[in-house]
């Protein structure tokens, strides 16, 4: 899986574009970023609550 | 406000991205507390706040520029709300130590509380956006505040990587996954 490690080196990437690349390819890996983390926020939210009551 | 003083304001930004993410680096390194799974997301998001400040020390403050990191703040608001709502019952006595009464996820809402309303507050100032749209040379300030957040960013891949390894992370890490001596 190793989604975590893979979307810090995406962020890093990103980071890497803004600061050397074009500013349309910075803002395009951003987005995917972005979506990226949301997805694997919702795929770990789809988990069961193990809530204390 | 002028374009150079906005540009100021991003780069020390950028220093309290890299300052956040300091402390969460000695909480894991001092404290020997391993984030979790939501805690590793409000880490990334913290990390993808920068993307907007390096935009506008590069390319000069634009309206899109802090909508990047609106959305970025937005995102990791939802993710460190969950975590808190996970730990909100009565006698849960929630994830990792808590630092000055609240637990990590805690202040990172309040941090991306903070960024929301500093970033709101930078969009006030039209001023910045009417300038030339030349590049400007940047400052060591600036560019110093950059090489600072990209290469705790980098020592976080490292970090993620020894601490899941090259599987899913655990929901509760004791370990790092890569550093574990064969039985």
């Amino acid at each position: 899986m190793m989604e975590f490690t893979i979307l810090f080196l995406a962020v890093a990437v990103v980071m890497v574009a803004a600061w050397w690349g074009t500013r349309t390819l910075a803002l395009a890996l951003f987005a995917a970023t972005l979506l990226a983390s949301i997805a694997i926020y919702l795929h770990h939210a789809s988990n069961v609550l193990t809530l204390s009551f | 406000m002028t374009r150079s003083l906005a540009i100021t304001l991003n780069a020390l930004g950028l220093y309290a991205i890299a300052l956040i993410l300091l402390v969460a680096f000695g909480a894991q390194l001092i404290l020997h507390e391993l984030p979790c799974p939501l805690c590793l997301l409000q880490r990334i998001q913290f990390a993808m706040l920068a993307v907007g400040p390096i935009l506008n020390v590069r390319f000069g403050p634009r309206p899109s520029h802090y909508a990047v990191s609106l959305l970025t703040a937005a995102a990791g608001a939802a993710f460190a709300a969950r975590q808190i709502l996970l730990h909100v019952m009565p006698g849960d006595l929630g994830y990792g130590s808590a630092l000055l009464g609240y637990h990590y996820y805690t202040w990172a809402f309040i941090g991306f509380a903070v960024a929301v309303v500093a970033l709101a507050a930078m969009l006030l100032f039209d001023a910045q956006f009417k300038e030339d749209d030349k590049a400007q040379p940047v400052g060591g300030f600036a560019r110093a505040a950059v090489w600072l957040v990209l290469a705790l960013t980098a020592l976080n891949v490292i970090s993620t990587l020894l601490e899941c390894g090259f599987g899913a992370c655990p929901d509760n890490p004791v370990t790092y996954e890569l550093l574990k001596r064969a039985p």
